[in-house]
């Protein structure tokens, strides 16, 4: 018996809202980071359902365009968190407003 | 089938608590990795190979060893103190039962719509998976593989200059 495509999609809905969760309440710039990579590892598996359940490859492309993305994000990312940590400032999201000044 | 559907689906929703939830940024890392490779046994479920492939060895390969190399970099461990209060914890969990319900109305009123292709699982594997996406990625996809070049090599060039330069 076959697992029905909506499994697939709360599956991945209820990832994705736990990602959002995690992004809104943790404090600490690596772990908001992880949750964005859940978020988009949630939205991945949506593509991959809605491309198996419609006989379609666009879904498993864009899925690996969003991979790649993702890659070139985190390198981004996490060379500014490396930058921020290196001039002292306290690790906390809260507390990160250079963008104000 | 199904069954393993529900234990992956379980695991992928427990190791996903834990990335939000540890305490420890390298605890949190952990579990991210291990809710990355249960993804890719979903995508092996869902005839995916190709993209199974490329999570293992992007996500669960690449991007994890950087995330674990610079929390062993930068010891997180006396940062302890940021963690988030109960008010903050109740407020995320309002607002992620508010986001599901609308996610559920939104799927349980349009459910899967859309046009079939022609690329059933037979049809695939008549060609083999690499094959029908190597050839829909340098074919129709061109120009987005293209710009996705574009993007890594934008990001490599700024990841370079961030690590060279010092802000005030």
């Amino acid at each position: 018996m076959p697992v029905p495509a909506y499994t697939f999609l709360v599956l991945s809905g209820l990832l994705f809202t736990m990602g959002a969760v995690g992004f809104l309440v943790r404090r600490n710039p690596l772990v908001v980071f992880m949750c964005i990579e859940l978020m988009l590892n949630a939205v991945n598996l949506a593509f991959a359902a809605e491309s198996r359940y419609l006989n379609s490859l666009d879904g498993v492309v864009f899925a690996f365009l969003v991979i790649t993305v993702a890659a070139a994000e985190v390198v981004v990312g996490i060379a500014i968190i490396v930058q921020v940590y290196r001039s002292g400032r306290q690790m906390d999201v809260d507390q990160l407003d250079l963008m104000k000044e | 089938m199904v069954v393993g559907f529900a234990i992956v689906a379980a695991w992928e929703v427990v190791t996903a608590a834990g990335v939000i939830g540890f305490r420890r940024p390298i605890y949190n890392a952990l579990s991210l990795v291990a809710n990355m490779l249960g993804l890719a046994v979903l995508f092996l479920m869902l005839n995916a190979q190709f993209l199974f492939a490329a999570q293992v060895i992007v996500y669960a390969g690449a991007v994890m060893v950087l995330f674990v190399f610079i929390i062993a970099l930068l010891n997180p461990l006396s940062e302890l103190s940021l963690e988030p209060r109960g008010s903050e914890w109740i407020a995320g969990a309002v607002l992620g039962v508010i986001f599901a319900a609308l996610f559920a109305a939104l799927l349980f009123n349009r459910g899967l719509t859309g046009k079939t292709g022609t690329f059933t699982p037979e049809a695939i594997s008549a060609v083999g998976n690499v094959q029908a996406i190597g050839t829909a990625l340098y074919t129709r996809f061109l120009f987005p593989v293209e710009v996705t070049s574009i993007l890594l090599l934008v990001a490599a060039v700024g990841a370079v200059y961030l690590a060279m330069r010092r802000i005030r």
